[in-house]
């Protein structure tokens, strides 16, 4: 169970260039690339986040470029996982694969549920979102096998495939 | 029933597979490049592991190189170290290496099919999410984050779930192909389908305004795959992808024996299913200029620039993602998009940096100065582009119209070297993306055509480049 607060940007296509800007590429120092998270969205960012934070997001969550710095940033900022309607699946496997955040996608009601600054607890056991603030749950889409294999092992690196 | 292009690749490179779950991959090849793969050498190193396969992974510098004099030393720090890392690392693990001073280097989307490295049928990953342009070969081309790096650096295959197979037809004749380029085409059918619209598959662009296509032409097409969330974009294989692959450098030497398989076994079989179907007819389509921030925010350019209102038809994210994008760009709604005035032109990036783009774009500005206002730049895709051109006399129309005519590299598509726009600055670019700030903090981009970026160089702002006399 994790339990924080989110941050909400109510907008689809949150895109690699935004989350870090092509410019902090770079940069090797995580900590010193956390402070650039976000910055071509919202520059408060950095001011504003908190360890355990959330991001809240609609479609296409991720959009563009390779980058791993994008999820590097922003895990090194303290957010824990990023709920979106969707992901682009570069941004996806890089969450995962190198145990940065946890890719949650969601549903419409939590979409339109949780607003910004909500405290939510996240269950990836039971698939279910409970926003503590409204006091509503909402289900989260399942980790398909291997990808929640992946994240309980800690990383790509740390996963052990079954012998089978 | 019948398999698709992509699933026969996909099985033919299973080493695990899992129903509804990632199958573990091989891959043929791994190109590397010098920003996304330090942590990868590095996570070797801790884990004492070796490179798998240095005869199969090929790296090169382009991301952050400077474009500028090369016999100079560069003067960020930062990307020094990054390029001298890149240097250690394949010194270490004993990669091939094309560095800054080979007359190989260049972006790694377009010295990959040069140098006959692409080859069809075969799957390529690199940390870029531009890999999809070396499935214009019939080849699985998949970009990839640096964890997947490491991991294909130390045991050549990956995790991947499977995508789903997507056809995309392009049927009709272009009227005017020298006016309406492939680039147009894309960017038509990204409009579409939406940033999106290919999310999960892999796009096999079918049809005979595709089979028309030239090579370099089809590499545009499947660049931009990701643009609209496609995992790959692929054509299948034809006499012009075997002519082309003929006799460069790293051709294999059972050449026309691979070919003879490859005209058997790499195409679609008539009675296979795809899960999703779109069809563009180019007969009539028009240049495109993206007015937004994001290439599905792409208009024609006989056209004004859509309200929110008329572009999110009913979409709220949509409505709110057009206001945030015109404000972001300074633009109004109705303006005409030929009354745009730019400031800035870049011919460059691994969507249009090809010989055949800079052919194009020369004859629009030959004989002709860029307009007073603006500053205009070519950054060839690759050295071998950059020689070819000059020996044609390219650079020399280019320098004469007052373009600068640089070294080859990523440059202006990304902003992560000293070529990138100032706050303000509108920029028509030849790239693959117009996210805000990717070309320089407060940049505004509008994607086009090599020729429609010329044209706009001429002229100062955006025009209909049917009009022009082109042939």
């Amino acid at each position: 169970m994790m339990k924080g607060n989110v941050i909400k940007y109510a907008q689809d296509n949150v895109d690699t260039d935004v989350i870090i800007p092509g410019q902090y590429l770079k940069v090797h120092d995580y900590a010193e690339l956390a402070t650039h998270a976000m910055e071509g969205l919202d520059p408060d960012f950095h001011s504003k986040v908190k360890e355990g934070d959330f991001i809240l997001s609609g479609k296409n969550f991720g959009c563009g470029s390779s980058r791993e710095h994008a999820p590097i940033a922003l895990s090194h900022s303290g957010v824990k996982a990023v709920l979106a309607l969707s992901f682009a699946r570069i941004f996806y496997r890089n969450s995962v694969d190198g145990a940065f955040l946890l890719p949650i996608e969601i549903e419409q009601d939590a979409y339109d549920g949780i607003s910004d600054g909500d405290e939510i607890a996240i269950d990836v056991s039971l698939n279910e979102i409970k926003n503590i603030t409204k006091n509503q749950t909402y289900k989260m889409k399942p980790f398909s096998e291997i990808i929640g294999k992946i994240i309980a092992a800690g990383g790509l690196f740390k996963y052990k495939p079954d012998q089978d | 029933m019948g398999k698709t292009l992509f699933e026969k690749i996909w099985e033919s490179h299973i080493v695990v597979e899992k129903q509804n779950d990632p199958s573990l991959i091989y891959i043929d090849r791994h190109l590397v490049h010098e920003v996304t793969s330090p942590q990868a050498f590095e996570g070797l190193r801790m884990n004492n592991r070796k490179v798998r396969r240095p005869d199969l992974t090929i790296a090169t510098m382009d991301h952050n190189v400077p474009t500028t004099d090369r016999s100079l030393p560069i003067l960020d720090q930062t990307s020094s170290v990054q390029i001298q890392t890149l240097e250690k690392n394949c010194k270490e693990f004993g990669i091939k290496l094309f560095d800054i001073n080979s007359p190989n280097q260049g972006i790694v989307h377009v010295i990959g099919p040069q140098l006959g490295i692409t080859l069809p049928g075969t799957t390529i990953v690199c940390g870029d999410s531009h890999t999809s342009t070396h499935g214009a070969f019939g080849a699985l081309a998949l970009g990839i984050g640096t964890s997947d790096v490491e991991h294909v650096l130390a045991s050549q295959t990956m995790w991947l779930e499977k995508p789903k197979p997507f056809e995309i037809r392009v049927e009709g004749k272009r009227k005017n192909p020298h006016a309406v380029t492939a680039k147009d085409i894309v960017l038509s059918i990204i409009k579409n389908i939406g940033t999106g619209g290919g999310t999960g598959t892999v796009i096999e662009y079918r049809g005979d305004g595709i089979t028309d296509l030239s090579m370099e032409q089809r590499m545009t097409i499947c660049n931009m795959s990701i643009e609209a969330g496609a995992r790959a974009g692929l054509i299948a294989p034809d006499e012009k992808t075997f002519d082309y692959l003929r006799g460069r450098e790293y051709t294999p030497k059972n050449y026309e024996s691979l070919v003879d398989s490859w005209k058997d076994h790499l195409k679609t079989d008539g009675d296979a299913k795809f899960e999703k179907q779109f069809t563009l007819h180019i007969d009539d389509i028009a240049p495109q200029v993206s007015w937004g921030t994001n290439p599905g925010m792409t208009s024609d350019v006989t056209e004004s620039i859509p309200s929110p209102d008329e572009f999110s038809k009913g979409d709220s994210n949509q409505k709110k993602g057009a206001e945030k994008a015109l404000d972001y760009m300074g633009l109004e709604p109705g303006t005409a998009i030929e009354d745009i005035k730019i400031d800035r032109v870049f011919i460059g990036s691994c969507t249009n940096a090809r010989l055949e783009d800079l052919i194009e774009a020369s004859k629009v500005i030959k004989g002709q100065k860029i307009s007073p206002n603006v500053q205009a730049m070519v950054v060839p895709g690759s050295q071998m582009v950059k020689k070819q051109a000059e020996e044609m006399g390219l650079d020399k129309i280019f320098i004469d119209a007052n373009f600068e005519w640089r070294e080859a590299g990523c440059s202006m598509c990304l902003g992560m070297n000293p070529d990138i726009l100032s706050p303000g600055e509108r920029c028509a670019s030849t790239s693959n993306r117009n996210f805000e700030g990717r070309q320089g903090t407060g940049g505004r981009t509008h994607l086009v055509s090599p020729v429609m970026a010329a044209a706009a160089a001429i002229k100062g702002h955006f025009v209909d480049v049917r009009k022009m006399d082109l042939s």
